[in-house]
């Protein structure tokens, strides 16, 4: 019996993938097991290869994936063909032996690449490159247990039983992953049963159709094959687990922050988050309405981020979620609150880039660009979050740091974790604060918006009891234009004080954590979504007698620049490494600018697939043997 | 005691050009708001950017002097988060039908309660008097090289076209006139366009007093009724409108061209989904209890039930 199992799951897009990946899910999580899961899919609705790649455990929450996968389960010879050299010896494939006779040549679908790289592997291999041919292949080769299915007999029986015709049967294929894995992993079928009713609730006949076909197959393989890869039972004991994607847990944070007004403009990979937003639009607890949250589709991203300010200087929490091309956008935007001290919170999902680059792939090439992005100068804060448990929190806090220092909050996060699925406990609200900062309610006939008795001025709201102008032009206390010396001298000052204030405020263990051992060899410098991989690895590496610490950066501005100074002091430089989703090794140069430590070694990573456990360790001892840099591939 | 003209002159020295047809379009702003005695804190002026932007620091009303483009976003998150306030948003032709003409068509589509006052004088006056978007082809403005040779967009036209649910032109030399359009501006329930000719008299040689005074007529002489009566004659009325916005050569109508008072606002329609919408905007919830979020555990449990397992 396994405790630890990792899983692909591929077909085209469109075709139930994801549906299947939550059921899945919902009935792992409902056996108490740790699930991390990713999904990497093109810019396309139907038709071009998806997949979603599992790890679970049964002795903890994972939170990281790894190569290579024990299970493959195909829906189409696409996946085979993507995957196969994936899999671990002794792994098993199910597929459809419909496909036997499908080689590359019958795959429109698949890019030219990744054909030829193939081509030239089948002609070493002395394959004909048929499915029959590749799965024959590793079978003998590597070991691998195939588990051929027959899909539209398995569709045509089902089709039978339920007396639907075949062609509405066969919308439920996808079906077939989830009898085909629960079965050879012992998943019970109750909680399969479960699943479908949650996933179904609002139409009961969808859970039993699918039932159906998942019951079929299940019973079929286990028949056939026996649970091969049959988990141990968990031996976490949650009472509850939540199961959200990045984009789920930052729209619930928002809800629970208080965010009263969200813009968005349709994008990849930030609009899942408005539209859950706007599923809660009506905060209702037992019937009664306790808020209500007002979420605009706007025409563009510059409307967005302007209809959000215009919407803070009114008193409301507001905020805008993007990606690259949007934030580019939303940069004159940026500027004009820096200016005039409103409190906004950008969610930033980075992609890759540049221009459209990689849209629906993982990225984390924004750092430097969030950081300087809008002409002249003005303080911000940057966030960035490791996980789904740290975006909850950071993007409440987001919105307390932004009224606190009245001054726009960007919030990075990335594609990883906005689409990538974890199981994870309900998280602990009692110790969230809500900070409005300094807000005045009866400014009166005096009142002063840019009030320069006091870095901070009291805020007042449009709409209270006093006048007051906003303006993009250097301005004097009352908002009105003013292009005097002695004026832009002070209030430009009092405007970048705040950053300083910011600096001397938030403790700086707040704004990074060290994780491993205090005397630890070697120290991997990492942010974002690199945090969970990084973690994992620290384990792998002290197995392997190499004793791995990791600095997790948290926030960038301001940034924590005495603590990090201080802990890279303590290392060896040549055992310093920073981990990052890009090329220029970002969080690096964003250290060297702030402590003047320059960090020399870098593992780095920009293919929009993100980084592997076992490519990470690989990398690590590369570099511990002297390399400066290494660039990770791996991941179809 | 109801506010005067004069209680809405701000303090600041008005640095438009000697005889700009702003002052017009200021001077009539003072004595529609007096009139309708709105109250200056429940009162806002958005701009952007351009002569016409500096307008909020004239007015002793809220201002928000944005940016080039997006007094017209940044006026919607300001009235849609606290819809009980008055917002009036002041732009250039170039900035409103130029760099900003998505918002200008955006706004259209959802009827929000704003009103535009557009200050159109045919140029980008601060800086120096290149052709703006409601120039036409073929006219040479003194500051331009060579003749335009870029169409002109008809604003009442587009705003009709847009969803605009009033529609009217006015002069700002005709203070009286359009102080009343503005007043009716301001009481219709929806997007409402004010499309104001505004001479340039530093840049404009062509579109002067002397060439409004010969061309511009009241469309309420002549017995138009802008008014749809009924929603079933919204067709016909948006058709009239149109067809009359493209008049504008020898004679050149002003005064309300089109007003739909049936079609809801946005306000509205959000209020259809969230019934509360309007005794508690996003601008005046409370959204905490003693530094403390309103939703705890427990409502977190019950709100986001759908993404929570129970183990077996």
């Amino acid at each position: 019996m396994l405790n630890r199992l990792s899983i692909i799951i591929g077909g085209p897009q469109g075709a139930g993938l994801e549906t299947s990946a939550q059921i899945l899910t919902y009935s792992l999580a409902y056996l108490r097991y740790g699930v991390i899961s990713d999904r990497e899919y093109f810019s396309n609705i139907k038709g071009r290869h998806s997949y979603v790649h599992f790890n679970i455990s049964s002795e903890q929450i994972p939170t990281s994936l790894t190569y290579p996968v024990q299970l493959i389960a195909a829906l189409d010879h696409e996946t085979v063909f993507t995957h196969f050299d994936s899999l671990e010896e002794g792994g098993v494939i199910t597929y459809d032996v419909f496909t036997e006779e499908k080689t590359l040549d019958t795959t429109p679908s698949m890019e030219e690449d990744l054909k030829i790289r193939l081509r030239k592997i089948f002609k070493e291999l002395g394959i004909d490159g048929s499915i029959k041919s590749l799965v024959r292949y590793i079978s003998e080769d590597k070991k691998i247990h195939s588990v051929p299915l027959n899909y539209s007999e398995i569709i045509n029986e089902a089709a039978k039983k339920l007396v639907l015709p075949a062609s509405q049967a066969a919308r439920y294929v996808s079906s077939i992953i989830i009898g085909a894995v629960s079965g050879l992993t012992n998943v019970k079928k109750k909680a399969i049963e479960y699943s479908l009713a949650r996933r179904f609730y609002d139409r009961p006949e969808l859970a039993q159709q699918n039932k159906v076909i998942v019951e079929t197959v299940y019973d079929k393989v286990v028949r056939e094959h026996g649970p091969i890869l049959e988990l141990a039972p968990s031996k976490l004991n949650h009472r509850e687990m939540m199961i959200v994607s990045g984009n789920d847990i930052v729209a619930m944070a928002k809800t629970v922050g208080g965010v009263r007004f969200q813009s968005y403009y349709p994008i990849t990979p930030a609009a899942d988050e408005s539209f859950t937003i706007e599923s809660y639009e009506k905060l209702e607890v037992d019937g009664l309405e306790i808020g209500s949250i007002l979420v605009l589709q706007t025409e563009d991203e510059i409307a967005a981020i302007t209809s959000a300010i215009g919407a803070a200087l009114t008193g409301a929490r507001a905020s805008t979620s993007t990606s690259g091309p949007g934030f580019s956008l939303m940069v004159e935007g940026l500027g004009w609150a820096g200016m005039n001290e409103a409190p906004v919170v950008i969610t930033y999902y980075q992609r890759g880039g540049p221009s459209t680059g990689l849209p629906t792939r993982g990225s984390q090439s924004d750092l430097l660009f969030t950081l300087y992005a809008s002409h002249g100068e003005f303080p911000r804060i940057v966030l960035a979050s490791g996980d789904h448990l740290e975006a909850f929190y950071d993007a409440i806090e987001a919105f307390n740091l932004a009224e606190r220092y009245q001054t726009p909050v960007i919030h990075l996060l990335d594609k990883f974790l906005a689409n990538s699925i974890v199981t994870l406990p309900v998280p602990d609200l009692s110790n969230i604060n809500i900070d409005r900062g300094l807000i005045i309610h009866n400014g009166g006939a005096d009142y002063k918006r840019f009030n320069l008795s006091t870095t901070i001025s009291p805020r007042a709201f449009i709409g209270s009891n006093c006048i007051m102008w906003y303006t993009g032009d250097e301005h004097n206390e009352l908002g009105h234009i003013d292009e005097d010396p002695e004026n832009r001298e002070k209030m430009y000052r009092k405007r970048m004080e705040k950053i300083k204030i910011a600096d001397e405020e938030i403790p700086e263990e707040k704004r990074l954590t060290y994780y491993g051992p205090e005397d630890a060899d070697v120290l991997l410098v990492g942010w974002g979504f690199v945090k969970g991989v990084a973690l994992d690895a620290l384990k792998t590496l002290a197995v392997k007698g190499i004793r791995t610490a990791y600095l997790h950066i948290r926030m960038f501005s301001p940034f924590p620049s005495k603590s990090v100074e201080k802990l890279l002091e303590r290392f060896d430089k040549s055992k310093v490494i920073t981990v990052e989703h890009n090329y220029l090794a970002q969080a690096g140069k964003a250290i060297l600018i702030n402590t003047g430590v320059r960090i020399t070694k870098e593992v780095v990573k920009y293919t929009g697939r993100p980084i592997y456990l076992n490519e990470l360790v690989d990398g690590v001892l590369k570099i511990l043997k002297g390399e400066d840099r290494v660039v990770l591939t791996y991941g179809p | 005691m109801a506010r005067k003209p004069s209680d809405y002159q701000s303090d600041i020295w008005n640095d438009w050009c000697p005889g700009c047809g702003d002052f017009g379009i200021v001077a009539a702003m003072y004595r529609a708001f007096s009139e309708l005695d709105l109250p200056p804190e429940k009162t806002v002026i958005v701009s952007g950017i351009g002569c016409s932007g500096k307008t909020p620091h004239f007015v002793k009303v809220n201002g928000v002097h944005t940016l080039h483009g997006r007094a017209i976003p940044f006026a919607t998150g300001i009235k849609l988060a606290n819809p009980e306030l008055t917002v009036i948003v002041n732009g250039g032709d170039g900035d409103l039908l130029g760099i900003g003409v998505g918002h200008f068509v955006a706004l259209g589509r959802r009827n929000i309660d704003l009103t535009i006052i557009l200050h159109n004088n045919t140029v980008y006056g601060l800086t120096k008097g290149q052709a703006s978007p409601t120039l036409r082809r073929g006219l040479r403005p003194k500051a331009l090289p060579k003749p335009n040779i870029q169409d002109a967009v008809n604003p009442v036209s587009l705003a009709l076209a847009s969803g605009f649910t009033f529609v009217a032109r006015g002069y700002s030399m005709m203070t009286e006139h359009l102080k009343e359009l503005i007043k009716e501006a301001i009481q219709h329930k929806g997007a409402a366009l004010i499309d104001v000719l505004q001479p340039c008299v530093t840049y404009d040689n062509i579109h002067t007093v002397e060439y409004y005074k010969k061309r511009v007529y009241k469309l309420e002489d002549t017995g138009w009724n802008p008014k749809v009566e009924k929603i079933e004659e919204k067709e016909e009325k948006i058709v009239k409108a149109w067809m009359k916005s493209q008049e504008y050569d020898d004679k050149i109508p002003i005064g309300v061209f089109y007003q739909d008072p049936h079609t809801p606002s946005f306000e509205e329609r959000i209020k259809e989904r969230i019934p509360s919408y309007l005794e508690t905007p996003p601008a005046r919830q409370k959204i905490e209890r003693e530094g403390k979020t309103i939703i705890d555990s427990e409502a977190f449990r019950k709100i986001f039930s759908y993404y929570i397992v129970e183990t077996e």
